[in-house]
């Protein structure tokens, strides 16, 4: 459609016709002085909203305009939702991937590193159990219990507002048999008070995550290079470098998307065969090593930052905050060697006259111990 | 300085910092035992379980007792006057405490029934500065200041704070970095760079043998990945 302008007012309304949403709003909130101007170009026919289309938009716009706007019961309303952007959904991930806009992912272990990737527009936020390592220390991802994985996904929870929020089940919380993942994983929905789940397996895990998706619990599969499974894989090493292994690849992630995931992470596998996969599937692939073929990356943000120490490959480190923190934590420790710090600005005053009275308070207990000591004195002479 | 998790413990080790507090989440409750022994049992845990050194508790002479029997059974106690959080809505909020004679002197028997009841050391915390000086004189143990001014034996922050990583500072805390902020930019590069499709690179992706890649790109020439999608698509 082109559209003939002759005034800003008019391109704006003319742009805002391509979004009928916003159309209205905007029309609801614009000074009367230009609406006479806009309703002629509508009654030109380059806009004409359906009956139900409008219903839609006047309920969108009611909606948007209550104080307390609920778009996921776990998540509070926000008094100031204007500046919030919207609710990442399955449906989001899904409009991205139609149109091949690549979603961003990446892990977030408490409440201000869940925060932080909130805020910076990530489109959804993983619970991973790489927290094991980078956040508890352990030395494998194996180690971590789902009470501790609930703990840290109820505190990421309170930072998240508008990212999609998935989360890892640790290892030996679904493997057993299908009973035991549906229980476990209704626990990181309702204790957690996550939205998905992720597992590692391939198409051995597909009957577990069947179940789950039919009671209606979203899953995020991950293949490839599975650090719970590390151990019997001879090591964190590439998965899928021969033909054989990435046929079988291939055969896991077309049963994972029959399962119903809604997405598959690959984990460190070659370009090539991600790609491949990703063109294969229906459902997005979120990469990790894996290639710019995916349809989205994930990242683990302690790697990012450059705050754990040795990086894998496929890390980029955007910052060197170790080292950063550590500098700034000296600066404190030599500060306060000094007494350089506090400062008057960090301190506390006391009103005046309280001061005053203060100062001639402890006068006198100096006076009192210096004539006992002399008393005492005295009297040991004697 | 405090610490939550293994990172922030392993960067304040690593800073040469003296002491180390798994600050007020898992501080102990001061109010609600109701018995010395349920203190106890509690510390034992956290020193067993928790893998700490010592145990921090709120509260002034009310609470001596209760830290002379933990000291007693040789459980190192740090004791904390002053604004004690744990107990702000009683304090009437979260404000300066001590600013009267009155108030301070109660503050300072305070100081010394904690001294008396063994603690190795004791948090002042938002306390005018001559009247944490004049306790920090009057005791023969330190005192760690926290908005309390440069005559306290020492001092402590919460990291969070001071890196600018939580928000809004109190008064008392220097903030050393804006990370937060920083944070934030290096995540909205990190989705600039993959929305771009920027990253990852060849730097960041595994290679294949060749000869198992021509194979593989034999295997996935076009037409047959048309033909298993249509297969996919009918078999769904």
């Amino acid at each position: 459609m082109s559209f003939v302008t002759s005034n800003l007012g008019a391109s704006k309304v003319l742009q805002a016709a391509t979004r009928p949403r916003s159309l209205l709003r905007y029309l609801s909130t614009s000074s009367a002085a230009l609406r006479p101007a806009m309703t002629p170009l509508l009654l030109r026919g380059q806009f004409q909203p359906t009956l139900a289309q409008q219903q839609r938009q006047e309920k969108q716009i009611r909606h948007s305009t209550q104080t307390q706007v609920r778009e996921y019961s776990s998540r509070p309303a926000d008094a100031d939702h204007h500046h919030v952007r919207p609710k990442v959904t399955l449906a989001t991930l899904r409009k991205l991937h139609k149109r091949n806009e690549p979603i961003t992912v990446m892990t977030a272990h408490d409440f201000p590193t869940g925060t932080l990737v909130d805020k910076a527009g990530i489109d959804m936020t993983l619970v991973g159990d790489s927290l094991a390592m980078v956040a508890l220390g352990y030395t494998s991802t194996s180690e971590i219990t789902l009470e501790e994985m609930l703990h840290h996904c109820r505190a990421v929870s309170r930072g998240t507002r508008s990212s999609f929020l998935v989360a890892d089940m640790p290892f030996g919380t679904y493997e057993t048999n299908p009973d035991q993942a549906v229980s476990n994983a209704v626990r990181m929905i309702k204790e957690g008070k996550v939205e998905a789940v992720k597992l590692e397996g391939g198409k051995e895990m597909a009957p577990t995550i069947a179940r789950l998706t039919q009671v209606g619990i979203p899953v995020l599969g991950h293949i490839g290079l599975t650090p719970q499974r590390q151990a019997s894989l001879g090591g964190y090493k590439v998965q899928g470098k021969t033909v054989a292994k990435a046929k079988a690849m291939i055969d896991d992630a077309l049963a994972l998307q029959q399962a119903g995931c809604y997405a598959v992470v690959l984990e460190a596998v070659p370009a090539p065969v991600a790609t491949h996969i990703t063109n294969l599937l229906s459902i997005p692939t979120i990469g990790i090593g894996a290639g710019a073929g995916c349809s989205g990356q994930v990242l683990v943000q302690q790697d990012m930052l450059g705050l754990y120490g040795r990086v894998p490959r496929f890390c980029k480190t955007y910052r060197s905050l170790a080292d950063d923190i550590v500098g700034a934590l000296k600066e404190y420790s030599a500060d306060v060697k000094s007494g350089t710090f506090p400062a008057e600005e960090h301190t506390y005053p006391m009103p005046q006259e309280e001061l005053n009275r203060f100062m001639e308070f402890v006068g006198r207990q100096d006076d009192e111990a210096v004539n006992g000591n002399s008393s005492n004195a005295a009297a040991g002479h004697a | 300085m405090t610490a939550h998790d293994y990172p922030t413990g392993t960067l304040v080790d690593k800073a040469g910092i003296d002491m180390t507090l798994v600050g007020d989440s898992l501080a102990m409750v001061a109010l609600g035992y109701t018995s010395t022994s349920e203190a106890v049992n509690n510390a034992v845990r956290m020193l067993k379980e928790g893998k700490v050194e010592a145990v921090k508790l709120e509260g002034g002479k009310e609470m001596a007792p209760t830290i002379a029997q933990l000291t007693k059974v040789g459980i190192p106690v740090l004791g904390h006057i002053g604004l004690t959080p744990q107990r702000q809505a009683s304090l009437g909020g979260y404000k300066v405490q001590g600013k009267s004679v009155a108030k301070a002197r109660a503050m300072i028997d305070d100081a010394i029934a904690l001294q008396e009841a063994g603690c190795y050391a004791i948090v002042l915390e938002a306390v005018p500065a001559p009247v944490a000086t004049h306790i920090t004189n009057v005791l023969s143990i330190p005192t760690i200041g926290i908005g309390a001014g440069a005559g306290c034996s020492g001092q402590v922050l919460v990291q969070q704070d001071m890196l600018g990583l939580y928000g809004r500072v109190p008064r008392f805390c220097k903030t050393y970095r804006a990370l937060a902020d920083d944070i934030v930019g290096a995540l909205k590069e990190f989705s600039a760079d993959v929305k771009s499709r920027a990253f990852p690179a060849d730097e960041h992706t595994y290679p294949m043998p060749q000869e198992e890649l021509s194979r593989f790109l034999q295997f996935m020439s076009a037409d047959k990945v048309v033909a298993e999608k249509a297969r996919i698509a009918d078999n769904q």
